[in-house]
């Protein structure tokens, strides 16, 4: 029963219910000239909200003749693919030319092993923490806080050094191995806040089945952790396909994410810049994330909130 | 009653964790710090001269450059600062205009969800000085700022290529991106204020903006406050916007202090130079950070003493 109950509140976290008056029910069902401003404001904010992504999409389908008369924000005369084409299987990045499919392949080779390890790490050590009583836990707690603070410059170097002795530095394995360590302090908090909750009855009950640490985090953890899980999934496949600064320090040449083939065909430009090129490769490195969005938008707001405030 | 190894087991399920926190992050700051003492340069040398162990940061203090970082800093950190007064606003807006909250929501957030390196894409292009929004409103018959932005006070869209103005650029995108995610923050806020509160402003007749002003935005001090260490903290680690909309430039108007330190040890190869700006960007962190600390032993205690 009781796990129900914590499994629910984890589903409503980050979220109180509403609870109005009445009143205010009622009151709503009226159009009144104040809610039709409101609207009108928000639309209009909502209108700003998109024309980034408006333009980007309407110029990569553009030609660079159109776009060289500088309507920015007309339709495009003729819809072109030719764009979509060059970014992804020419573009240069760099010296090679191979397009944003290289980087799109190593950002998936980079995702999974990073998820997977990270995860599994931050959530071992989050249940240990919560619910063994490990003496030092809480000095840990606050290391770990002040760890997922820390700026990421402080600890590059030694970091590059360290991957360069495990010669994995240049490579994808590498780019996947420091986005594990680097999200470790922020999972493990999450995951430690949310078992805190779980009852000390249910554990008392599983070690007096004589349950060990590990059959207790298989049969009855895992299978408890589903909500957060989610939330933690979202939040760290859109961190990890979005960085940038990780890619580029890490990657070296054979492992460049998307994010770093995009940064070098936008800022370096070798003869003319096409920009309908450069939009399409960004468009192409926005929709992964994009489809996550739109499909799981809701969890998407508590892996946000749940990465930046940490309980 | 439990078997001795369910003692250690947990201690052994930890150890990775322990090991990585200790290697990658307390002993790689520590390794940072000793550096920044060093005169290394493009390799690193492990002897400190003591009598001029502080050399490194006397440069740094009274590099050009890192003035700028800083300024930049301050400058982005203010007007970053506008995504949390928009925030703020979208949300008490949305929150009483209940008709298409959801709606509003996903488009406010979206930003969020793109990597900062297609933002700086998609906003560098609009402010392109020859085919951006620039030439767009030349071809309505606005004719302020063609040759330069700043000049006679005129907002431009070529301010992405003006030294005193690329910093604004920056800034609004990235309160297009940051601002969605304050109102997210923010519309938990609200939602956790007594509806009586409402009710009973409406009954004393009070006007809304003052309800606002005078009762709820004390009420959500604790929501500001989150809001803007989080923001600092944001402001501190800024790298990819300023990468991807100016890399810099133009000259070294748009360096923060992430990009300097980057561009320190990889242009530069100045890697005791780098380890400095890097602590200094640490204790910039920290400044921030213990005002965090102090807030969440406050909320532990009021939420307990709520118990």
């Amino acid at each position: 029963m009781s796990q129900i109950s914590v499994s629910e509140r984890a589903a409503g976290a980050g979220e109180v219910p509403v609870s109005r008056a009445p009143v205010f029910a009622r009151l709503r069902k009226r159009i009144t000239p104040q809610s039709i401003a409101v609207l009108v404001f928000l639309g209009m904010c909502a209108l700003f909200f998109c024309i980034p992504l408006y333009v980007v999409v309407v110029t990569s389908f553009k030609t660079m003749d159109q776009i060289r008369e500088g309507a920015i924000f007309a339709l495009p005369q003729v819809w072109s693919l030719e764009a979509w084409d060059h970014a992804w299987n020419r573009a240069c990045s760099g010296i090679r030319c191979d397009g944003l499919k290289v980087g799109f392949w190593n950002s998936v080779a980079i995702l999974f092993p990073s998820l997977i390890l990270s995860i599994a790490l931050s959530m071992v050590t989050g249940y240990a923490l919560a619910l063994w009583n490990v003496r030092w836990a809480g000095t840990f707690l606050f290391v770990l806080f002040i760890c997922a603070f820390v700026p990421f410059q402080i600890i590059m170097y030694p970091l590059i050094v360290m991957t360069t002795t495990l010669k994995v530095y240049g490579t994808l394995w590498g780019v996947a191995l420091i986005h594990a360590i680097l999200a470790m302090p922020v999972l493990t908090l999450i995951f430690r806040n949310y078992y805190k909750d779980i009852p000390t009855e249910i554990m008392s009950a599983a070690i007096m089945d004589s349950g060990s640490f590990w059959r207790i985090f298989f049969e009855i953890i895992v299978p408890m952790s589903g909500n957060i899980l989610i939330v933690i999934l979202i939040l760290q496949i859109t961190s990890i396909w979005n960085d940038y600064l990780i890619g580029v320090t890490f990657g070296g040449l054979a492992g460049q994410p998307m994010t770093v083939n995009l940064a070098n065909l936008i800022t370096i430009s070798t003869g003319t810049t096409n920009y309908a090129h450069n939009m399409a490769a960004a468009l192409l490195t926005a929709i992964p994330p994009l489809v996550v969005y739109f499909l799981v938008g809701k969890l998407f707001v508590q892996g946000v909130t749940a990465g930046a405030i940490k309980g | 009653m439990a078997p001795r190894w369910s003692r250690i087991a947990p201690q052994l399920a930890l150890t990775p964790a322990l090991a990585v926190t200790a290697v990658a992050f307390v002993g790689s700051i520590g390794w940072t710090v000793y550096l920044s003492f060093t005169r290394s340069r493009r390799l690193p040398d492990y002897e400190i001269d003591w009598s001029e162990w502080g050399r490194q940061y006397d440069r740094l203090f009274r590099d050009a450059g890192w003035e700028i970082s800083l300024r930049n800093l301050v400058v982005l950190g203010l007007g970053s600062a506008l995504a949390i007064v928009f925030g703020f606003i979208l949300a008490a807006m949305i929150d009483k205009e209940k008709r298409g909250e959801s709606f509003f929501r996903t488009v406010f957030l979206y930003p969020l969800a793109v990597s900062l390196i297609v933002t700086g894409a998609a906003w560098r292009w609009i402010f392109n000085p020859t085919l951006g929004a620039q030439s767009f409103l030349r071809g309505l018959g606005w004719q302020g700022g063609v040759d330069g932005g700043a000049r006679g006070g005129q907002v431009a869209f070529t301010c992405l290529a003006q030294p005193d103005t690329a910093m604004y650029a920056i800034i609004l995108a990235s309160v297009w991106q940051s601002a969605g995610f304050y109102m997210a923050l923010m519309l938990a806020g609200l939602k956790g204020i007594n509806s009586e509160i409402w009710s009973a402003a409406r009954l004393d007749g009070v006007p809304l903006w003052r309800v606002y002003v005078e009762i709820i935005i004390p009420m959500m001090k604790f929501t500001f406050i989150t809001c803007a260490i989080l923001l600092s903290l944001g402001v501190i680690k800024a790298y990819d916007v300023v990468v991807a909309m100016t890399n810099g430039g133009p000259g070294q108007s748009t360096w923060v202090p992430a990009y300097f330190t980057i561009n320190a040890l990889s242009a530069k190869s100045n890697l005791g130079y780098a380890s400095t700006a890097a602590v200094m960007m640490l204790a910039i962190t920290f400044v921030v950070f213990i005002p965090l600390v102090a807030l969440t032993a406050w909320q532990q205690r009021k939420r307990e003493a709520a118990r």
